[in-house]
């Protein structure tokens, strides 16, 4: 196709040939120096859309409307997810992007209303930005239909004014779980109107409510529930999810009743190819390869030449401005372009700019839009041709999710995901069929921890006091109330139980974090000008932020100076040193209780309650460029206790010992090993790496490794004392646990114990699969960690689980 | 292994870890400790629970009340008459039922309010267990205050646990039947709706719900906090009525006091949060007297500042009282407090220009030229007159002249605005005396 590219002075200007989203793959399909970066390339061939009628009991007014949006039929999921709710029954709906599945809710929630005017419904996203979106897209069909009810959205920004009408007439609220905890239930009696009428509870995006956040969502939900109770409503919940292995199971646990499923699409899909894409390797040694940002950027530029519209999502906010800045600079000195040809679009842009992106895009003259994460994305962005993915977005559900963007209706789309230096990235790209087949990503929950149990208990005494018989989770209820009035936060009197204590219990937690202790790290370079440059979260300061620590903001190196923990401050001043520092730590684990064993060969495999203790010891100084140790520090940290579940597997030594290798190399290789399994559990849990954590050891806590001062892993017994002790060390068996990093557990371990075998075979593709020689941070760990052998061992290990 | 055990066991180990309940509250505690110090004046407070020590007291031989029973239970109820003859500060009992009904009506912004009598209103102040608010919140102590004849008659209904709540929520119901309206202190943002929320929670009506409501905290801004450091009860009371409490109990103590008294059942604990509530809620009749009194200009006009009767007209001249607002500013136009006579005469001559008695507005604005040749306001304000009225240019000029060339503050804005009118009005004598121009 030839396009005549003419200026403003009607002049031909510059003549280009362009090609369709077709031609270009078939171009680079036949191009050897894009295919040698290629790890697959899949074609998902266009599918026909399935259509059903409106069910009959949709009122006329609301079918003109529908009729005149250009919806003449539904497709069939629609319709059957819109019967469930109408029979009352609960649904979880796992269907594409562009599906239309905001029409599955919106259309019996709206008919309810029209029905029934007092009715009331709750719609929840976990992001504000989704949440804006949802009110444009339901205040366009109100508007429509000429009808008078009223949407609002609350959370922290809705002025105090509105929130007094928002309660009493809001027939739709849209807020997200925070706001619910412990904005409105705890005020339950303000919202009488919206409890005492409660027909509807839509969840939007339900993977996203996994592990803690998850866990204390499960929670939310039951206290919801037993507000409705008191005002005598049960109302029914509507969720929605991205693809995951276990969405009836998740929406089940979340929900805790029966949950009828629908994951089969009537919309019609069009044709895409989905690229995966491996830069090249820039330092064998390390496996150290380019920046996913360079062909990101050198792609996306040639795919806009070609006038095929690109969206880009980069994995930080950072990038969003850097590729932004890069792409601009193509093209502003090529074509007589607006500024805003290629456009950076992402939450923290004003809602105006926004708009004028969005216009941009569906009038085509923004041909190219670079965002961080799907879920900051407005719903009127159009339809866009290709997507570039710069860094793997964490999950298999969320890459989907991106990749849905583009070609969400008609003609031939593409997706690419650009792979970063990382083990997750690399495991992804470089097992396509892990990727392509059914989902692995399992979405879990363990709202009876207890620790998080405790508190929404707490959250549910405010609201409405305990009454003997009532039922909260899976655990004695009796007891834990029993527990509290110890505590002198409950009070007993005639089989009930009152909160009788001052604070706000919904305000203790936080339904996404760990902790919400953070420690502020402040610079102290001015005398009596003391700034707040940073803020740690309470775990990571413990290896980030103590004594001695060379901490770096935006590359500006600063020493701590002084670590008050009782305070949370961390004071540092501005320093110019050639060295950063490393904090060393170690991890002993000793099991506690063994809830389940089995036999894999001649390992063995368990999961069950543990005890972890981490403390940081010591630091080295490493300099830069050169990664030279240059010396050490102590550090004197109170150690960190922790009570939780984990998964592990032993190898007995008399297995181990037929492997040509030495002691310390197998140790290596354990370690390699479990570098490994870490990130592999991350992916399979759908969870953050820090969520869970690894440790080498035995099971009774005698011996654990560890870095030596000569980065070499030793062995050592819980007292500190290096274990030289070859009678000892001979004793136990080496075991890897891999175990939940929240006390009391989250629900991941139980799952790993059952995937274990899927999950030794994945990291031995990661180990296998990576390009390095000795082992780098994306299969083993770096070899300066890791030892030299680490590789090499990790896959003589590896070999032996297959020894009967 | 036991939940408990277990709870024990994962929470035990976090001792180090932050964020833990105990922490916090110590946290929260402490502001709140500060906060007091830095709000209260410094009167002896010596923690009393700390006599606390022998056996326990009965509520009954500490404080006058009974237990009354009820068909939904049980709650303890106190009465007690505050004769005519008693003083409260400096302000006699006998004379609070002497309210002007109209002058409450203004405070209130509500009418209605000036069609009813003052024994029929009624007084209200709780005392709860947290200010965080939300249903969690427990208003353990009702202080109720009105009218019978010349003395104030306090109810203070008590429940002694929270299962006799209900008994207490259903008695308020009864007791606040015939009375035609409330007057509470910051009771719109906090007292009624807590008791709204209560309620709701015991599936009871709420008797309050449309109800007449003065809230004294809003005309008490108004009116008296522009010289007082805040408009605290506490504050009201000394600065207002002559009244300083001793040895009372911090507002930030109760909660504690009704949890220990729920564990204790010690009377003593509660008995300087009984006399907290009740000199709360005379206070609060005190000063509806005395807010009446200022607008009624039935005060000694010596004996009140300047400021407050200003404050007074700024009121009804907003509600539309412009009589009584003219009334009372030109009263204040030689007030010694010159910042006042000064706002009192701005205020004045806007109110005759605005219904057409220039000369009495011109004759204002001579005068506070002729106290500060440089006042911007008079200046501006004839300048206008003398432009737009009398067509009198040149004496414009030379009044907003003067301004520019010897006023030594002038913001820029204002500097902009003078200097805008001077060229229009260089611009008429151009056209009116063409040929002086030069």
């Amino acid at each position: 196709m030839t396009v005549l590219n003419t200026s403003r002075e009607g002049r031909v200007q510059e003549i280009m040939t362009t090609q369709t989203v077709s031609q270009w793959v078939e171009r680079r399909n036949n191009d050897r120096r894009f295919r040698e970066h290629v790890t697959a390339m899949h074609h998902i061939p266009a599918s026909q859309g399935s259509y059903a009628p409106f069910p009959d009991w949709v009122q006329p007014r609301l079918k003109e409307v529908l009729l005149g949006r250009g919806i003449k039929v539904l497709y069939t999921h629609q319709a059957q997810a819109m019967n469930i709710i109408r029979s009352g029954r609960d649904v979880v709906l796992v269907t594409p992007t562009a599906s239309g599945k905001t029409l599955c809710y919106n259309l019996p929630v709206l008919q309810h209303i029209l029905e029934k005017p007092e009715t009331r419904a709750l719609y929840l996203f976990p992001t504000k930005a989704l949440a804006q979106d949802q009110m444009h897209e339901i205040h366009g069909l109100i508007g429509e239909l000429k009808a008078d009810i009223r949407t609002f959205t609350y959370d922290g920004d809705t002025p105090d004014e509105a929130r007094q009408s928002i309660r009493k007439q809001g027939h739709v609220v849209v807020t997200n779980p925070d706001m619910l905890h412990t904005g409105i239930m705890p005020h339950h009696t303000k919202w009488q109107k919206l409890f005492a009428n409660l027909q509807y509870v839509v969840v939007d995006e339900l993977h996203v409510y996994r592990g803690v956040f998850g866990s204390h969502l499960t929670n939310v939900f039951r206290r919801l529930k037993r507000i409705c109770r008191f005002y005598g409503t049960d109302p029914i919940f509507i969720c929605c999810s991205a693809t995951v292995a276990n969405p009836k199971e998740h929406a089940e646990n979340l929900l805790e009743r029966p949950v009828e499923l629908i994951d089969k699409s009537g919309a019609p899909s069009a044709e895409k190819t989905f690229i995966l894409y491996n830069p090249p390797i820039i330092n064998r040694e390390l496996g150290i390869r380019q920046s996913a940002i360079t062909p990101a950027r050198k792609i996306a530029a040639d795919l806009i030449a070609n006038q095929i519209q690109t969206i880009m999502f980069t994995t930080s906010r950072l990038n969003v401005e850097v590729l932004t800045k890069y792409l601009k600079d193509t093209f502003r000195g090529r074509t007589p372009v607006n500024d805003r040809f290629v456009s950076g679009y992402r939450g923290g842009y004003l809602p105006n700019l926004r708009r004028e992106i969005e216009k941009g895009l569906r009038d085509r003259e923004v041909m190219g839009v670079v965002s961080t994460n799907a879920l900051e994305l407005g719903i009127d962005i159009g339809d866009m041709e290709a997507c570039i993915m710069a860094g793997y977005p964490g999950s298999i559900a969320s890459t989907w999710q991106q990749a849905g963007r583009a070609g969400r209706r008609m003609g031939h789309s593409l997706a690419l995901l650009i792979a970063r230096s990382t083990p997750i990235d690399q495991f992804i790209v470089e097992n396509p069929e892990f990727f392509f087949s059914r989902s692995p990503e399992h979405c879990r929950v363990n709202p009876d921890n207890l620790l998080i149990l405790l508190h929404h208990i707490k959250s549910a005494a405010f609201e409405l006091p305990f009454e003997r018989g009532e039922l909260f989770g899976g655990e004695e209820l009796e007891e834990l109330l029993g527990y509290l009035e110890e505590k002198g936060v409950l009070h007993r009197v005639d089989q009930r139980w009152h909160w009788s204590a001052q604070s706000y219990p919904a305000d203790e937690v936080s339904l996404r974090c760990v902790n919400p202790e953070n420690i502020v790290v402040i610079d102290t370079t001015e005398t009596g000008a003391p700034n707040v440059i940073a803020e740690v979260d309470w775990d990571s300061a413990f290896t980030t932020v103590y004594e001695g620590a060379i901490y770096m903001v935006e590359s500006q190196q600063y020493h701590v100076d002084t670590l008050d923990l009782e305070r949370r401050k961390a004071y540092v001043r501005k320093v110019d040193g050639d060295y950063y520092t490393d904090a060393m730590t170690y991890t002993n684990v000793r099991v506690i209780d063994d809830f389940d064993e089995t036999l894999h060969g001649r390992i063995i495999v368990e999961h069950g309650e543990v005890e972890v203790v981490r403390k940081v010891v010591g630091y080295k100084k490493i300099k830069f460029y050169t990664s030279e140790n240059v010396g050490y520090g102590d550090v004197t940290l109170p150690q960190k206790d922790m009570h939780t579940t984990s998964y592990w597997f032993t190898i007995p030594w008399d297995l181990l010992n037929t492997l040509p290798i030495r002691r310390e190399e197998i140790i290596d290789g354990l370690k390699g090993l479990a570098h490994a399994l870490h990130h592999i559990a991350a992916v399979l849990l759908m969870a953050d790496i820090r969520d869970i954590d690894r440790a080498i050891g035995d099971k009774s806590g005698q011996w654990y490794v560890r870095h030596g001062r000569d980065s070499r892993v030793i062995l050592t017994a819980p007292d500190g004392e290096d274990a030289g002790s070859e009678v000892m060390v001979d004793a136990y068996d080496p075991t890897i646990f891999i175990f939940d990093a929240y006390p009391g557990g989250i629900g991941f371990s139980n799952l790993l114990f059952e995937q274990h075998t899927g999950l030794v075979a994945s990291a031995t593709a990661l180990i296998n699969s990576c390009g390095c020689e000795h082992g780098c941070p994306m299969c083993v760990g770096p070899v300066l960690e890791a030892g030299p052998s680490a590789k090499d061992a990790a896959r003589l290990i590896l070999s032996l689980f297959d020894v009967p | 292994m036991k939940v408990k055990d277990r709870l024990r066991r994962l929470t035990g180990e976090r001792i180090e870890t932050p964020g833990s309940p105990p922490d916090k509250e110590v946290i929260t505690e402490l502001r709140k400790k500060i906060q007091a110090i830095l709000e209260r004046s410094p009167v002896g407070s010596t923690p009393k629970d700390a006599r606390y020590t022998g056996g326990s007291v009965r509520l009954e031989q500490v404080i006058t009340g009974e237990e009354v029973r009820t068909p939904q239970g049980m709650f303890f109820f106190s009465r007690t008459v505050f004769t005519d003859t008693t003083y409260h500060g400096i302000m006699r009992i006998g004379d609070f039922p002497r309210i002007g009904m109209d002058s409450l009506g203004i405070l209130a912004k509500n009418p209605v309010i000036s069609l009813h009598e003052p024994c029929h209103a009624l007084f209200l102040d709780t005392e709860t267990t947290g200010l965080s608010g939300g249903t969690g919140t427990f208003p353990f102590l009702v202080g109720l205050g009105w009218f019978e004849g010349d003395h104030f008659i306090t109810c203070q209904l008590f429940a002694r646990d929270f299962s006799e709540e209900k008994a207490l929520l259903s008695f308020l119901q009864e007791l606040s039947s015939d009375k035609k309206f409330l007057v509470t202190f910051n009771g719109k943002a906090y007292d009624l709706p807590l008791l709204a929320s209560r309620y709701i929670l015991n599936r009871l009506e709420d008797p309050f719900l449309g109800k007449e409501h003065l809230d004294l905290l809003h005309p008490c801004r108004r009116l008296l906090g522009h010289r007082l450091e805040n408009t605290r009860l506490a504050t009201l009371e000394s600065s207002i009525l002559g009244l300083n409490r001793r040895g009372d109990i911090p507002g930030f103590e109760i909660p504690q006091r009704y949890f220990d008294w729920l564990r204790r059942r010690d009377g003593r604990l509660m008995e300087d949060v009984f006399e907290h509530n009740r000199i709360d809620v005379i206070s609060m009749a005190a000063i509806t007297k005395h807010l009446s009194d200022l607008l009624d200009g039935s005060l000694a006009t010596q004996s009140v500042p300047g400021v407050d009767l200003f404050c007074v007209a700024r009121l009804h001249l907003e509600r539309g009282n412009t009589d009584a607002s003219r009334s009372l500013l030109e009263g204040l136009l030689c007030s010694p407090d010159t910042g006042v006579a000064k706002q009192a005469r701005e205020t004045l001559s806007l109110l005759h220009k605005k219904a057409g008695r220039w000369n009495e507005a011109v004759v204002i604005w001579e005068k506070m030229l002729e106290d500060d040749v440089l006042d911007i306001f008079a200046s501006v304000e004839l300048a206008k007159w003398c432009e737009h009225r009398v067509s009198d240019y040149d004496r414009a000029i030379q009044l907003v002249s003067r301004v520019l060339e010897q006023h030594p503050f002038l913001s820029e804005e204002l500097q902009w605005s003078l200097e805008y009118r001077l060229r229009r009005l260089l611009r008429r004598t151009l056209r009116k005396h063409p040929t002086e121009g030069s």
